[in-house]
């Protein structure tokens, strides 16, 4: 008994067995017609997450799916009307039956319920929303200032200072070092939008007059997708763009390239380009 | 009071069949206003499943003569006006005066044994209110300067006038304004009546489960309808005179200083009640229809009630769920995830309850209770799937995909839909005293039933691939393009949906004029709204009836040989 509880905890129920199968299935069939089903893997130190708790929750779901499926095929077959056939009269009111109602639903709220709500909590705290500290060695920061319909990103540059000549500022594109954390200051000039890395497994929502934060941590390097997740008027669906994700060292070249360019062509009398704000904590 | 006298029926025809105050007249009112909505949402819906599958291409047929600048193309403003008014439209015109207009002012009075609603004259004004903000909402299309683009949930600050949506944004807001203070009125109304009117004998123990779902609506309706009254008057403050309650100074050159994030708060601390508002009808309609068509009692009637009565009050302190991404402590955020989930206990209850009721019963597969079947199948599916959207882990990732879509469809709009219908199946013979064809209802049930669970479990797998809701097109972003096939199945169930409308359309159509005529009580219930003759007298009861049955009492051993059903005013084992 010991050794199939186990089993199943182990390896069963944790989801990456099932969410393993799905995927590849999913995969597998996509691969074979050139569409797609499911996200693109993905590309952030904490982006397994999302896939192995929605396939826990899936495994559950489709479980207790399962059930009250057969509990209505049953009696849709068994239970017809037809002559001489007479329903039980039952209230249900007896105090086993309330025993009953009270345990099945303790049940499943602590199976179903419970244990999601652990984990989700677990991830929030140890990811989602476990934003970088202000004075974290190696962090990339960038501000992000959202408008109909662009992406402006803002990195500090060599010298490491918002709103300085060498601020490293990109629109609808942002180039990130692969394996150090990225923290976003996000803000918007007019109305919300979404920031939405669907890699990433990131989404953070960009209100005007307040600033939002969100980060991620890149795992591998590529192109990967920005999204607007929030309506925003007439060319929500365009306003997209993309992440560059570069190695270290490439990285490293590519910003002081960047930084002394910024530098070179800074036009002190440019008022809308000088939008930055001091790193708030 | 209004209930106790019998009246003289007016005979002026303004007084009898437009400015009436029967709620038999109202409940027919609402639902003709209401079926028509539905019709223009779902033809709404079509436009935007066309423009999804085929991006650019020109919406056939009626494309051309609705939008002749385009040639039948729906631009992009075009097509975030459908969507906004499609959610608008479905929710506020089209669902709520069906389910509690129609089917509440039908029901409450027979089934409690009232003549009348206990404010006949305020039932006439909710009517007419709700027709006003019908009229507005319609006029808002055509305004100059463009209609609402701003989505049905009208965040600012794209809905105010930083967002550049158009000026029919301002009339959108009025009209919701007008309709929630109908659904005030009706509110008032409803809630008054089932305190008041009751007939002697029918206690809170013996109210239908339908009266209980109303019931508990029109008070979530009171309480909360107000809150987005009062989100309407500010927005269109902000709009038209130019304050700032939404707007943020850093936008506004330093002037004024508001947050649009006190408009989510204020949209979602009712617009989750909306969801239950739209919802407990139906729990109480299947709740009852399941019992009657299996012959048997409802499972667990007061565990039934007290699970109602618990998503009411629960339905409150949940909001927070649809604003997990705006950027809620981490606190917070675990607070309003625990809450959502606790709903998902009385819910549990409820389903429990619904299956223990059709086990072992004697099933009588009319289209009432197909439908009633599909609402625990489609709720089930919509519900299972909100577990995703309140565990932030996954809700981040899905909030404000095609899941979101796919889910909030099936638990409040299917759900609602369905017993929707299965209400009017149900109710249409004491209504019309004629029958509807039974043939056509249960194939109206099956090609609703599929296209309907294909369209949104398509939608599921959209989300969980990361396309995002409300976009003109999918095709724009390279990320997307490798889900375009799942769009183009999506669009092919949303039209066979479409067209499975007809069939009801058509049938619905037909009987109110052609159809058989009904007997007193064709599907053999025990309630008071069948214990009277067919057509309803104007007056409803001759006498006050009193009650000595519970609404449920089938299959009673006591009952007589081939019978197995009672009338609430009977007593079991007097009659024979």
């Amino acid at each position: 008994m010991n050794r199939i509880a186990n089993f199943l905890t182990g390896r069963l129920l944790s989801a990456r067995w099932s969410s393993a199968l799905a995927v590849l299935l999913l995969a597998g069939v996509a691969e074979a017609q050139g569409k797609r089903w499911g996200p693109m893997p993905p590309a952030s130190d904490y982006g397994y997450r999302f896939s192995e708790l929605f396939w826990l929750i899936t495994t559950l779901c489709t479980i207790s799916f399962a059930i009250v499926v057969i509990l209505i095929a049953i009696p849709m077959l068994r239970d017809r009307d037809r002559k001489g056939h007479k329903a039980k009269y039952d209230h249900g009111s007896a105090l086993h039956d309330k025993r009953l109602t009270a345990v099945i639903s303790v049940i499943t709220f602590v199976v179903l319920d419970a244990w999601v709500l652990v984990i989700a909590m677990r991830d929030l705290r140890e990811a989602y929303w476990n934003v970088p500290e202000v004075d974290e060695p190696g962090v990339y920061q960038v501000e992000v200032l959202a408008q109909q319909w662009a992406w402006n990103f803002r990195a500090a540059g060599e010298d490491g200072e918002f709103g300085t000549a060498d601020d490293i500022l990109e629109t609808n594109h942002l180039t990130v070092p692969e394996g150090r954390s990225v923290s976003f200051q996000l803000t918007s000039k007019d109305v919300i939008h979404s920031l939405f890395l669907p890699e990433m497994r990131m989404k953070r929502d960009v209100n005007p007059g307040a600033i939002n934060e969100a980060w991620f941590k890149p795992i591998q390097s590529g192109e990967f997708t920005i999204l607007c997740a929030e309506l925003c008027g007439y060319a929500h669906y365009q306003m997209h763009g993309h992440v560059t994700v570069l190695p270290e060292a490439e990285f490293d070249a590519w910003e002081a390239g960047a930084s002394q360019l910024a530098a070179a062509g800074y036009d002190p009398e440019d008022e809308e380009a000088h939008w930055a704000w001091d790193w708030e904590q | 009071m209004s209930g106790d006298h019998i009246h003289p029926e007016p005979t002026n025809f303004f007084r009898k069949h437009v400015f009436s105050g029967d709620h038999k007249v109202i409940a027919k009112q609402f639902l003709w206003f209401g079926l028509i909505w539905l019709g223009i949402g779902g033809l709404m819906a079509m436009m935007i499943r066309w423009q999804l599958a085929n991006p650019g291409e020109a919406f056939p047929v009626l494309g051309p003569m609705l939008f002749p600048r385009t040639d039948g193309v729906l631009d992009p403003a075009t097509y975030n006006t459908l969507f906004t008014m499609h959610g608008t439209i479905m929710i506020f015109l089209g669902l709520t005066p069906l389910m509690i207009g129609a089917l509440g002012n039908w029901c409450i009075p027979l089934m409690i044994g009232a003549r009348d609603m206990i404010f006949p004259t305020l039932n006439m004004l909710s009517f007419w209110t709700v027709f006003l903000g019908g009229v507005v909402g319609f006029i808002s299309l055509f305004v100059p300067l463009g209609a609402t683009e701003a989505g049905w949930t009208g965040y600012p600050t794209l809905s105010t006038t930083v967002g550049g949506v158009g000026m029919g944004e301002t009339l959108w807001a009025v009209a919701v304004f007008l309709i929630g203070a109908s659904s005030i009125m009706g509110g008032i109304n409803y809630m008054t009546t089932v305190i008041r009117l009751r007939a002697p004998g029918m206690s809170w123990q013996r109210l239908p489960l339908t009266v209980w779902g109303i019931f508990l609506t029109s008070v979530l309706n009171v309480l909360f309808i107000p809150v987005i009254g009062s989100a309407m008057l500010m927005l269109i403050l902000d709009r038209v005179f130019g304050t700032t309650f939404f707007v943020p100074a850093s936008i506004m050159q330093g002037a004024g200083g508001g947050d649009p994030i006190l408009y989510q708060h204020l949209f979602w601390i009712f617009g989750h009640p909306e969801v239950y508002i739209l919802i407990l009808p139906a729990w109480g309609i299947i709740g009852d229809m399941l019992s009657f068509f299996a012959r048997k009692p409802a499972f667990g009637y007061r565990a039934q009630v007290g699970a109602m009565v618990a998503v009411t009050l629960l339905s409150a302190v949940v909001y927070g769920h649809h604003m997990f991404t705006t950027g809620m402590s981490a606190m917070l955020g675990e607070s309003f995830m625990l809450l959502t989930m606790i709903i998902s206990v009385p819910a549990e209850i409820l389903f429990f309850s619904w299956l223990h009721t059709l086990w072992k019963g004697n099933l009588r597969l009319t289209t009432p209770m197909l439908f009633s079947i599909g609402v625990i199948f489609v709720f089930g599916l919509g519900g299972l799937t909100g577990i995703y959207l309140a565990t932030i882990g996954t809700d981040i990732f899905l909030h404000d995909t095609y899941f979101v879509v796919g889910h909030f469809h099936l638990t409040m709009a299917a759900s609602a839909l369905f017993a929707t219908f299965g209400g009017i199946y149900f109710w249409f013979p004491k209504m019309f005293a004629r029958e509807m064809n039974p043939f056509l209802g249960k194939l109206h049930f099956w090609l609703t039933f599929v296209p309907l669970v294909a369209v949104f479990c398509i939608m599921f797998a959209m989300g969980y691939a990361g396309m995002p809701r409300r976009y003109y097109d999918h095709t724009s972003a390279e990320y997307l393009v490798s889900l375009q096939h799942m769009n183009k199945a999506a669009t092919h169930a949303a039209f066979l949906l479409g067209a499975a409308q007809l069939i009801f359309a058509f049938n619905f159509i037909k009987s109110r004029w052609f159809g058989k005529p009904a007997t007193q009580n064709p599907w053999q219930v025990g309630t008071l709204d069948w214990t009277m003759e067919t057509p309803v007298p104007y007056y409803n009861f001759k006498e006050i009836p009193t009650v000595h049955t519970g609404p449920h009492e089938f299959s009673h051993p006591d009952l007589p040989e081939g019978q197995d059903w009672i009338y609430m005013t009977e007593r079991i084992g007097a009659s024979s």
